[in-house]
């Protein structure tokens, strides 16, 4: 845990600053004219998910938390490839 | 306590990269030019924040630089996918208007959802035929 009070209330604050921003990146899922658009808004969702997780693991205090992004970070690539592949070529794999 | 002050710092330095990708994503005009700020956030926004978290808690800093270098590599591959997606959905639009010896914005023809060739195709004829009579051009002639 992190003891001086200084940096409990700075990562709280980055945490509230990140889950805010999800919200205008989802602004642009809905809106976004076209497919590519939205995809790319999603995979900048997914960044932000990563980060809040990491800040998240820093709040609590835990490691786990630290796996869970990884593994986030792993299917998030594999998911944007393949939609963009389906995108631009008419089939995934 | 200057470990933390150092880590502090970094979030900081995150966070505005977050900030300003995310403001990108929102105001930018096209989809490229969305993606150069998006891109952002994975490399610098995100990076930051993860140093800033290894210095915080150095009990998981070799997991979190891990994580670091994993996005580091493959966050700047995706954005690759996205662009080459963008350039081959307006190549193949760019060819279908040529076909019809038409000078078209590419780029402001909404065809979201639509993905193959021939659906695209069939898409773009609909919305010719929806918005022909309201443009009322010289080449509007009802039969």
């Amino acid at each position: 845990m992190i003891e001086s009070e200084f940096a409990q209330v700075a990562i709280k604050l980055v945490l509230l600053a990140l889950v805010s921003l999800l919200i205008p990146a989802s602004y642009r899922v809905i809106v976004g004219t076209t497919l590519p658009d939205r995809l790319q808004a999603v995979d900048l969702i997914t960044t932000l998910l990563i980060g809040i997780i990491v800040m998240l693991a820093l709040v609590e205090g835990t490691q786990g938390f630290v796996d869970m992004a990884i593994a986030l970070a792993a299917f998030a690539f594999v998911g944007t490839i393949s939609i963009a592949r389906y995108i631009s070529e008419g089939r995934a794999f | 306590m200057l470990l933390e002050l150092l880590g502090v710092v970094a979030l900081l330095f995150g966070l505005f990269f977050c900030g300003v990708g995310v403001l990108g994503v929102i105001r930018m005009p096209d989809a490229l030019t969305r993606l150069h700020a998006s891109g952002k956030v994975a490399t610098l926004g995100l990076f930051g924040l993860l140093v800033g978290a290894a210095l915080l808690m150095p009990a998981a800093s070799l997991r979190i630089l891990a994580l670091g270098l994993f996005v580091l590599l493959t966050s700047p591959v995706a954005t690759h996918a996205i662009a080459a997606s963008v350039y081959r959905r307006q190549e193949i639009l760019e060819e279908l208007f040529e076909m019809r010896d038409e000078q078209v914005d590419v780029t402001a023809v909404d065809v979201s959802g639509i993905l193959s060739r021939s659906l695209i195709q069939d898409i773009i004829e609909a919305q010719q035929r929806t918005h022909r009579p309201t443009e009322g051009g010289p080449t509007s002639n009802d039969n």
